[in-house]
């Protein structure tokens, strides 16, 4: 009892972080400058981006390279109703069923194969979606983009809320955060997210005890398509504009880089990773133009220096505390113990 | 120790006084517009295979407050820069925009080379309400799009659009030796347009000529010889490429190594006159490579106009960055001088009266006479096309045999019709 206390209180000590994290991040817009709430709506659509990424290569196992194409899928469909009729909901949930369609199709395509061959044909995918993006002038706008996308209305029924001011905006974003990060801590710890990890760790005893391997990759795949278009979507309304590189492979790159830095195997580990990417940038940005070395030297550190990912080390750091903590506490001895062994 | 004290009291004092003085009369001006310094926030690419055109960028906006610091600054107020990085990403671009607003308190923006990064730019300067002068983007639609017809107030460009290229119709529209014409073009915008401006002028002058062969090159390709070698099957009597900066470079001398210059009479390079290109086609124009049959222009070259204003600021260039400015630090430069001009007319930093302190602005440059254009808010002057020759002088490629064209002849005037994309 007094073990499972101390485990308890640790819990508990997590719960109230993550309330004050949600509430300061909730009133955000009421103490920090426009440029700072500007910057967390890029670091939660990122951590968006990324957790869907985590899903296919911290649990399932799969890298993909291409999961910008699902991205800028979701920006410029949803850029596309918004230039058409102004609805936000409308535009951020049609760029995210664009999305995940679009998923469906590449991922019956790519789960058939694993490791390189996976990567590669993901690779693949996403680049032919930029070709797009950047050829097909009469949709896309070719290289110069899609241009004057307007931050519509949240229209819900007779309410319409003004989404011109940053602040409402990134009340929204928050919103849909909150809500798909909570989604994805339902989805990898259900069952269907146990047997993902069960997956990754080994293929063959996963598939011997029955388990539909390739549906199941799929489905993963299908989610984090899904994520990427949401994320995606979130993009035009903030910059008003969505052009090609949204698709290229470096931005594909960008949730494998925050989620190495956060961790792979933390679920947390994307979203520390995208605010760590962002505001190390940042910093740096306004330091240096030589940006890229001294950015590339500070990830180097972290992610030699932090094996596992930031997330992970403070999250194996937590647990050892608290494992110390509980061997700490005295064992109950038990009532007429030592009757019975004499 | 009393007559000491009383021996070095009238000393200190004259010391002190002396000092007073001094600072009295060597303090700077007080800033007349209420502000501890004007506020200047520029970017460009400044990593990647373009970064020269960034680097540029920040010698020709640091020059340019250097010079007027040292005279005063603008009506007493000292001018403070920070350059940025756009990566040639469009979202970079607009995350720089507003950092260097918000965070830096820029009072007004400068710079950006990629045509991407300057649309995604206009919508968020009418948010910010910042002016940004832009001085190398070159897509059309920034101006007539997006001020003409968007009335984004906030954007003024400076640079020359990509209408000038249309300046080789003019060039060439005489010689009747020359009926083939195909393009090796930038598999974007820019070269669509420019292929399409191309035709669309020359036909007014030439119906006789065709349009035999196309091949378009993707950003950032390394090997060109599929595109020459489909373009040249077509037996072109010129051809016009607008791959530029190390890209044209790269696609000159493969074009040489396939001795194309011995079967077509004309290569125009569209931005071939911009120094960077200059210097990697150097030894080729040296050992005469080209045959003398290479043509460029840019949006300013170093050699022309020939006037004092222009050579002042070439030497002066050359003296304080060893080397020869290209189009994108000259269009910096005339920028920030354009500023001044207009902050000590509105006596204010605020946007409107700045821009209302722009309308009817003539202002003589480096370049020549820019003279501001209402309707798209464009800073019109004439750069020349001249053929590619070796320059003792600088000891490196210039363009000679200059052809100077008035502007009205080959840039698009309001109101606007869209451009006939080339591809």
């Amino acid at each position: 009892m007094m073990r499972n206390g101390a485990i308890g209180r640790a819990w508990l000590g997590v719960r109230l972080f993550t309330g004050f994290l949600l509430i300061f991040f909730a009133l955000l817009p009421r103490f920090s400058s426009t440029y700072v709430v500007y910057l967390t709506i890029h670091i939660l659509i990122l951590s968006l981006f990324a957790l869907g990424f985590n899903l296919l290569f911290g649990y399932t196992g799969l890298l993909s390279f291409g999961q910008a194409g699902f991205y800028a899928v979701g920006a410029y469909v949803c850029a596309r109703i918004l230039l058409v009729r102004p609805s936000l909901l409308l535009g951020v949930v049609g760029g995210m069923l664009a999305a995940c369609l679009v998923s469906l199709v590449v991922g019956a395509l790519s789960v058939r194969h694993t490791r390189i061959y996976f990567s590669m044909l993901t690779l693949a995918f996403g680049m032919i979606i930029f070709s797009l993006a950047w050829k097909w002038r009469d949709v896309t706008g070719g290289d110069d983009g899609l241009v004057g996308i307007p931050r519509a209305p949240l229209v819900l029924g007779p309410l319409a809320v003004d989404m011109t001011r940053l602040d409402h905006y990134y009340s929204f974003v928050f919103f849909l955060a909150v809500l798909a990060i909570w989604f994805m801590y339902r989805i990898v710890t259900s069952p269907f997210g146990l047997t993902l990890q069960a997956i990754r760790d080994s293929e063959v005893r996963a598939s011997f005890t029955g388990i539909p391997v390739r549906a199941h990759r799929f489905w993963a795949f299908v989610i984090a398509g899904t994520y990427a278009g949401l994320a995606g979507s979130l993009l035009p309304p903030l910059e008003n504009t969505v052009t090609p590189p949204v698709a290229h492979w470096t931005t594909s790159a960008e949730p494998v880089l925050a989620t190495l830095l956060g961790g792979i195997h933390s679920f947390a580990g994307p979203i520390v990773g995208a605010f760590l990417l962002f505001v190390i940038k940042d910093l740096i940005v306004r330091v240096t133009i030589h940006w890229s070395i001294v950015l590339g030297i500070t990830v180097i550190v972290l992610v030699m220096g932090f094996r596992g990912g930031v997330a992970g080390v403070l999250a194996g750091l937590f647990q050892r505390v608290v494992a110390v903590k509980v061997s700490r506490t005295p064992e109950p001895i038990p009532v007429g113990s030592e009757g019975e062994e004499s | 120790m009393r007559r000491m004290r009383w021996t070095w009291a009238p000393l200190g004092g004259t010391v002190l006084l002396l000092l007073l003085f001094s600072q009295a009369f060597s303090a700077p001006p007080q800033c007349q517009l209420g502000v501890p310094a004007i506020k200047l926030g520029v970017q460009g690419v400044a990593s990647g295979p373009h970064a020269d055109y960034g680097r540029q960028i920040q010698m020709g906006a640091t020059m340019a407050i250097e010079e007027i610091n040292a005279k005063g600054g603008i009506l007493g107020c000292r001018l403070e820069m920070r350059f940025m990085d756009d990566e040639n990403r469009p979202a970079t671009g607009v995350r720089n925009a507003r950092l260097l607003v918000t965070e830096y308190g820029a009072h007004f923006l400068y710079g950006t080379d990629s045509s991407g990064v300057a649309m995604a730019l206009g919508p968020v300067l009418k948010e910010l309400n910042r002016i940004q002068f832009f001085t190398h983007a070159a897509t059309h639609r920034l101006t007539e799009e997006l001020v003409a017809q968007q009335g984004i107030k906030q954007i003024v460009r400076v640079s020359a659009p990509v209408y000038q290229d249309a300046i080789a119709a003019w060039v060439f529209k005489d010689n009747p030796a020359i009926r083939r014409w195909a393009t090796i073009g930038a598999d974007y915008e820019y070269g669509y347009a420019v292929w399409g401006l191309f035709r669309e002028t020359l036909r007014k002058f030439r119906p006789d000529v065709e349009f035999v062969g196309a091949a378009w090159a993707p950003f950032l390709t390394t090997d060109f010889t599929p595109h020459i070698s489909a373009v040249m099957a077509q037996n072109p009597d010129a051809i016009i490429a607008t791959p530029w900066a190390g890209e044209a470079v790269t696609l000159l001398r493969q074009a040489v190594l396939m001795g194309v210059f011995d079967k077509i009479q004309v290569w125009f390079q569209a931005m071939g006159g911009s120094v960077d290109v200059l210097e990697g086609i150097a030894r080729e124009v040296q050992d005469g490579r080209f045959k003398g049959k290479l043509w460029a222009t840019a949006r300013y070259i170093h050699n022309w106009p020939n006037t004092q204003t222009n050579r002042a600021f070439v030497e002066r260039f050359q003296k304080r960055w060893s080397r020869l400015p290209n189009y994108s630090a000259e269009t910096t430069y005339s920028a920030i001088y354009i500023t001044k001009a207009a902050v000590e007319k509105a006596r204010s930093l605020e946007t409107d009266k700045v821009l209302a302190a722009l309308r009817g602005m003539q202002i003589v440059t480096p370049a020549g006479l820019r003279v501001f254009r209402e309707e798209d808010h464009q800073f019109v002057y004439t750069v020349p096309a001249g053929r590619v020759v070796w320059s003792e002088r600088y000891n490196m490629p210039v363009l000679g045999d200059l052809r100077i064209f008035d502007p009205k002849d080959y840039w698009r005037w309001p109101p606007f019709t869209p451009i006939p994309m080339g591809k």
